[in-house]
């Protein structure tokens, strides 16, 4: 009969559940909060060996329920998880850490810089892989807290430097250095390990310049960068992008870094400044890239109706056909394009929308289609008969230019 | 369109996935997951930095407006076939334990099915075998010659074995373990089931097993080897379907939203018919419930359609429809009133999986079958293959599902099976591809998890994309491809198969909703993500947005229907229980409010809408530290009224009335094909003309009385205590008087149950009743002995066979007389004997009319004597009746009068008694 009294403990245990579940997924936190405190019962008899038990259901329905009751305050909530550390060993770390989370979300900085230190120091036994993984992240978001504080003294030295000097400053120098060696070492930590770590790495090299470490700083960001463990992170080579501009590196060298950033994320848009930097090289091979580059960046539908983005091809094309040396180049981008964006960019149905909602955009692709399709084209013809119409005379010139260079058309599509 | 500035951080490991476990029951509550320092809010002091949680962020409110979702369309023409449930597949007592276990636990009746084989394809079973064999198998009931039984079977008698044998397995509580139907499944009445432990009725069979052993090898028609090989694939199949169908994926229910901004007319596809193999293009009006405008334009296709997709490119759309071995596609202009026009039609070996239509580029669609295939068809270039592989991407898994879908690129495809999802570009489809999603460490998946819906989320932002699967909900940027940006366990109880995206304006939140079949489930999610025309510098990382909200399912209306007869509500339940085959959604913007309507459609082809409002942003709750602090122990979580609103709990008045004619027209739907579901019957006008039909003359004259008198109580509304026509019979009586004044046995019975005491009755009854039945013998032995001369005297009356019939004839005329139901009425002491067989009350009633008197032929002049000499017996003193006095001076009716009063005319003046 124990066992009978087992099985029909689990069903009511799964019913009350169940119903916990259901008011929850409709929002009715109250009945949920009551279910909850039969729910607790479940406790008593914890013979599940499920990766889920009910000290861990407790815990992540009772924060839930806490952060969306009416009544709730941050006092009960508080009070809430500080029972929920003590119930879990293995869930120790992780219950700190969403309670750090949940201060940070609410502004109770302070608070939650606490919470962090005592986790951080926080023992028990042989620590599983998991738990490794969480007490970095505790100290790591220690240490982003830790930069806070000294970015924070740092604006203040700053202020003070203008107008003031004496022993306030040397004091408040000397916290500063304190908060940067406790967030340097915990930050250097984390940021070796395979993972996303955007905030903490601009933290980080952050400080690395602050303090003239540019060295390190440019390791840093070339490891979060180029090292194969680490996801294909667009931002970090961003941020090696922007570090190298900040220090006034060479055009060659932040072109090699925009250009593994074009390989990778072809749609980045960071494409437009590689464009406009490539159109201003006096050589040959990078303008066809920038060509390349601008033609793969319209490819994309979030690139549609980017004006820039059409007006940067619109020059570079139009330069070609004027100076009518590479037109092969626009022959070769065009022959893989040929076939869908007629349909894709130039559509009668886009030419009224675009003419309607932005005529600068239309200006643009028009004189794209105008040259690519040539003047019988539908996008074209529509744009330029409604800009004549308008008498722009913008619209006028285009008409003319591409009437005259329609042989061009003949050239590309031949 | 910009990438985020930062991401939320995360680890990032490569390989299997490690973590274990199973489905996670609170798995996606009360976790942030992770901060990413935002910006800062208007109330912050700019000093200190702002965090923005991964999840549980602030979302939108939406309530839902009514307490259940609603019928749109009327029920579909044509009787709906459940689809097969477990209990017809398994075997009986297996049901719901395997059901839990799971497809590896599962047994199939196999037997039974084969069974059901034989009798409803006995044709194909047996036909020319039987032919060859009639001669030797004999059906009469008569016994067998000596010359012919060498050759002959007596089939008769087999067949009483097995019904014998049935009937007696019935009963038998010991239900044949498996592997006995297996040995010897012959026919459905020659499965040999006989369990070997302990038979009693080992005899009975032996002869069955001698019979099935000798034909076993050569009886059928098609070999049973084969045939038992294609019924056991299909059963695997059925059951397997039944755990877990994938053709539905997608879901066959698109809405086509008004072309124009102003238009509140829309367009809902959706598939109907018997076979659902019907394509309707219905415009809808959205008002508070939407309603049908005209009829719908349709087009009947050659198979079930599982699919529905729809785009709108260039002000058109385009609408995709993926049945088994056919894929379609329409157009539907922009303008309303424009019909929807079929461009074409592509036939394909291998059923196709999977089917969506290109957001880019007008008439563009891809296509996947089961064989592994992707192609990017075009209407205008045809088909063009892009991969060709019958092997799951990253690791090995059975299933032969394969989905694709568009990416932000026009060019670029991405593949899916169930362990992850390639992109790959279609002009050079064997070099260019990367992945996006692989089921391993990579996005943080559990051991056994599967990708079951990857959707291209493009309307809301250019390169994001939805990857469901049992467990989790992954949304992925192609641009960082295999981290997903957001994670979260929906812990959906089925997986969800359907999955719909209404996109926010900038600064709103997006909403998906994610729709499961077998359970019906609905889950609203919200996320915030940047979109292509947000302002510069704002952009942040994607983030789950309010808590999710789950949906009516269709199901759940069955409790605001009004009540129905219980085969009607059984008839409801497993209609309105139904796996859902569809989900499309609508936003609609009014002046005043904006609402949801969420259209789900069921596999019975029903079509249900919900409608959520959106509660425009109320201002912040005060913040925790402004809050008085509470007295320990007392909460103020359960104190006082939550102030969420609630959602209605009855339905609105016009809801109720779509019920009404919802309801009212699925039974007149189902009334009209009876004969679908119950046997063959004859009606009784075939076999008899009207006349004989008809009662022998109309209504006799005392029925007419009867009624007549009826009629007149009723009108003045009082009561009929008892007949009075019966004053003339002496009523039957067949059992002693209740004791209890005026109740019958069964409410004495149950009002003691009710109270409590139910023993005690039981033993004061059986006392009594030994008391009763002791003093009704001596009663009736006096009665004989006074009755002895009656007897004598109406024998002689009975010569003719004319007086039976007639006497039958009424007394079958008037039941109510006789009715058994009304005791007190029938009580009559001092009637004859009901011991007697032959002075029956009804006789005796009829013998003293004049009327049958003089129909029998007696002559006036003794009708007289009889009578009187009758009357003269019959005024003898009766018993003394032992009732209760208050019920005896009702119940006590001087029947020597009224068994005297025998003429019609003296019956109507007679005052009535008992009143």
């Amino acid at each position: 009969s124990s066992h009978e009294h087992k099985l029909n403990f689990k069903k009511s245990k799964e019913a009350c559940l169940s119903y916990i579940q259901d008011a929850m997924l409709q929002k009715q936190w109250k009945r949920a909060a009551e279910f909850l405190t039969f729910y607790v019962e479940s406790l008593e008899k914890d013979y599940s060996r499920e990766p889920i038990g009910p000290s861990e259901m407790i815990w992540r329905i009772g924060t839930e329920i806490l952060c969306h009751h009416p009544h709730s305050n941050m006092k009960e909530f508080n009070c809430f998880i500080e029972q929920m550390k003590t119930l879990g060993v293995k869930r120790y770390l992780k219950v700190c850490l969403e309670h750090v989370f949940h201060l940070l979300c609410n502004g109770q900085i302070d608070e939650a810089y606490q919470n962090l230190s005592l986790a951080e120091s926080w023992r028990f036994g042989e620590q599983t892989a998991i738990q490794d993984k969480e007490m970095k992240l505790i100290q790591a978001y220690r240490a982003l807290l830790d930069y806070y504080s000294w970015s924070k003294q740092k604006n203040i030295l700053s202020e003070h430097g203008k107008c003031l000097d004496g022993f306030a400053d040397l004091s408040v120098e000397q916290e500063m250095h304190s908060y940067f060696r406790k967030a340097a070492v915990n930050l250097k930590e984390i940021i070796k390990i395979p993972g996303v770590w955007d905030l903490f790495v601009k933290c980080y090299v952050d400080l690395l310049e602050f303090y003239g470490d540019h060295n390190e700083a440019c390791q840093v960001l070339n490891e979060y960068a180029y090292n194969s463990k680490f996801p294909a992170n667009p931002n970090a080579h961003v941020y090696l992008y922007q570090f190298l501009k900040r220090q006034g590196e060479s055009k060659k060298s932040l072109i090699s870094a925009l250009k593994i950033l074009h390989d990778i994320v072809p749609s980045h848009e960071l494409m437009i400044d590689f464009n406009t930097m490539l159109q201003k090289s006096k050589k040959r091979k990078k303008r066809r890239l920038g060509l390349e580059v601008i033609f793969a960046a319209l490819d994309y539908a979030g690139w549609k109706e980017n004006v820039k983005a059409w007006s940067c091809l619109a020059r570079q094309v139009k330069q070609i056909v004027i100076s009518e040396k590479h037109l092969d180049w626009i022959k070769q981008e065009w022959n893989s394009r040929k076939d869908w964006w007629p349909a894709f960019h130039f559509s009668r149905y886009l030419a009224k929308r675009n003419w309607q909602e932005n005529k600068s955009l239309s200006y643009e692709k028009a004189l794209v289609a105008g040259i690519l399709l040539g003047k019988d084209c539908k996008y074209f013809k529509y744009v330029s008969h409604q800009g004549c119409k308008a008498q722009v005379k913008k619209f006028r010139m285009l008409k003319k230019f591409v009437n005259r260079h329609n042989p061009v058309y003949l050239r590309i599509s031949g | 369109m910009e990438f985020p500035a930062a991401l939320f951080p995360c680890y990032f490991g490569a390989g299997p996935p490690r973590e274990e476990g199973g489905p996670p029951l609170a798995a996606g509550w009360g976790e942030h997951g992770q901060v990413l320092e935002g910006s800062p809010g208007p109330g912050r002091p700019q000093a200190q930095p702002a965090f923005v949680p991964c999840r549980g962020g602030t979302g939108e409110t939406w309530d839902p407006a009514e307490a259940a979702a609603v019928p749109v369309l009327p029920p579909s023409a044509g009787r709906w076939i459940p689809s097969p449930a477990p209990q017809d597949i398994l075997y009986r007592n297996s049901v719901c334990r395997k059901l839990r276990a799971g497809r590896r636990g599962a047994t199939l009746d196999f037997a039974k099915q084969l069974g059901h084989f034989f009798v409803d394809h006995p044709e194909d079973a047996f036909g020319s075998m039987g032919r060859l064999l009639h001669k030797n198998f004999y059906l009469g009931n008569s016994k067998l010659k000596r010359p012919a039984r060498s050759s002959t079977i007596r089939m008769t008698a087999l067949m009483k074995d097995i019904d014998r044998l049935e009937a007696w397995r019935s009963v038998c509580c010991h239900v044949p373990c498996p592997a006995q139907l297996w040995e010897a499944p012959l026919s459905p009445h020659l499965t040999l089931s006989v369990p070997s432990r302990g038979c009693h009725r080992q005899h009975l069979a032996s002869r069955l097993r001698w019979f099935s052993h000798l034909c076993r090898d050569w009886l059928f028609e098609v070999p049973l080897g084969l045939l038992a090989d294609c019924l056991h694939e299909e059963l695997l199949l059925q059951w397997s379907d039944l755990l877990f169908d994938d053709r539905l994926t997608g879901g066959a229910l698109a809405w086509l939203p008004p072309s124009n901004v102003g238009s509140c007319t829309g367009c809902l596809v959706y598939p109907g018919g018997q076979a659902m193999n019907h394509l309707f293009f219905q415009d809808m009006v959205l008002e508070e419930l939407p309603r049908p405008r005209g009829s719908p334009s349709q087009f009947e296709l050659s198979g079930r359609i599982r699919q529905v997709a729809a785009a709108r490119v260039d002000g058109e759309d385009f609408v995709g429809v993926r049945s088994d071995y056919h894929c379609g596609v329409w157009r539907v202009p922009g303008r309303t009133g424009t019909a929807p026009a079929p461009l074409q039609v592509i036939r394909t070996d291998v059923p196709a999986s999977c089917l969506t239509v290109s957001p880019h580029l007008p008439g563009e669609l891809t296509v996947c079958t089961q064989s592994g295939t992707v192609y990017l068809w075009s209407v205008e270039t045809g088909l063009q293959q892009l991969r060709h592989d019958p092997q799951t991407m990253f690791f090995r898994d059975h299933s032969l599902w394969r989905w694709s879908d568009f990416t932000a690129h026009p060019r670029v495809l991405s593949c899916a099976d169930r362990t992850g999802l390639q992109c790959l570009d279609a002009r050079a489809p064997k070099k260019c591809h990367f992945d996006l999603f692989k089921v391993g460490e990579e996005a943080g998946c559990q051991q056994g998890e599967r990708v079951v819906l990857p959707m291209y989320l493009g309307r809301a932002h250019p390169s994001q994309h939805l990857v469901t699967t049992q467990f989790s909900t992954y949304m992925l940027d192609e641009r960082l491809p295999l981290v997903p940006v957001l994670k979260w366990a929906h812990m959906m109880q089925a997986p969800p198969l359907f999955a719909q995206l209404m996109p926010g304006d900038p600064g709103r939140t997006h909403k998906v909703l994610l729709g499961a079949s077998r359970t019906q489930e609905l889950l609203l999610l919200q996320y915030r993500g940047e979109r292509w025309s947000s302002r510069r510098g704002s952009q942040l990382a994607c983030q789950l947005a309010g808590a999710p909200l789950k949906l009516h399912s269709i199901a759940g209306c069955l409790q605001h229907l009004p009540t129905q007869l219980p085969h009607r509500h059984h008839l409801l339940q497993q209609r309105l229980g139904a796996p859902a085959a569809g989900l499309a959604a609508a936003l609609q913007e009014d002046r005043t409010c904006e609402t949801m309507l969420v259209f789900q459609l069921s596999e019975a082809g029903d079509v249900f809408c919900q409608r959520l409002t959106h509660e425009a942003a109320h201002p912040p709750a005060p913040t925790s530290r402004d809050e008085a602090p509470t007295a320990p122990g007392s909460s103020p979580l359960f104190e006082a009224p939550a102030s969420s609103p609630p959602t209605p709990a009855v339905p609105s008045p016009a809801a109720a009335l779509r019920y009404h004619r919802w309801l009212r027209a699925l039974f007149r739907g189902c009334r009209e094909h009876p004969q679908h579901s119950l046997p063959p019957s004859l009606s009784q006008r075939r076999l008899f003309t009207r006349k004989e039909l008809e009662g022998p003359t109309g209504p006799t004259a005392l029925q007419r009385q009867v009624r007549q008198w009826l009629r007149q109580v009723m009108r003045e509304g009082g009561h009929i205590q008892r007949w009075e026509p019966l004053a003339l019979q002496p009523p039957a009586l067949s059992q002693p008087p209740e004791p209890e004044g005026g109740l019958d046995l069964l409410s004495t019975r149950l009002t003691a149950a009710w109270s409590g005491d139910w023993e005690q009755w039981w033993e004061d009854r059986t006392s009594f009743s030994v008391a009763q039945r002791q003093r009704a013998l001596r009663e009736r032995r006096q009665r004989q002995k006074r009755a002895r001369g009656r007897r004598s005297l109406s024998a002689s009356f009975t010569s003719s066979l004319t007086y039976q019939s007639e006497l039958s004839e009424l007394s079958d005329a008037g039941p109510p007389l006789l009715s058994p139901e009304r005791p007190h009425v029938l009580s009559q002491e001092g009637s004859p004997p009901a011991g007697s067989p032959l002075a029956s009350p009804a006789l005796d009633e009829v013998l003293l009319s004049s009327q049958s008197l003089r129909c029998r032929g007696i002559p006036k002049e003794r009708r007289k004597t009889l009578r009187d000499y009758l009357s003269v017996w019959a005024e003898a003193p009766p018993e003394p009746p032992e009732l209760p006095g208050s019920q005896a001076s009702q119940l006590c009716i001087p029947s020597s009068q009224s068994q005297l009063s025998s003429a019609s005319q003296t019956r109507r003046k007679r005052p009535r008694m008992g009143f």
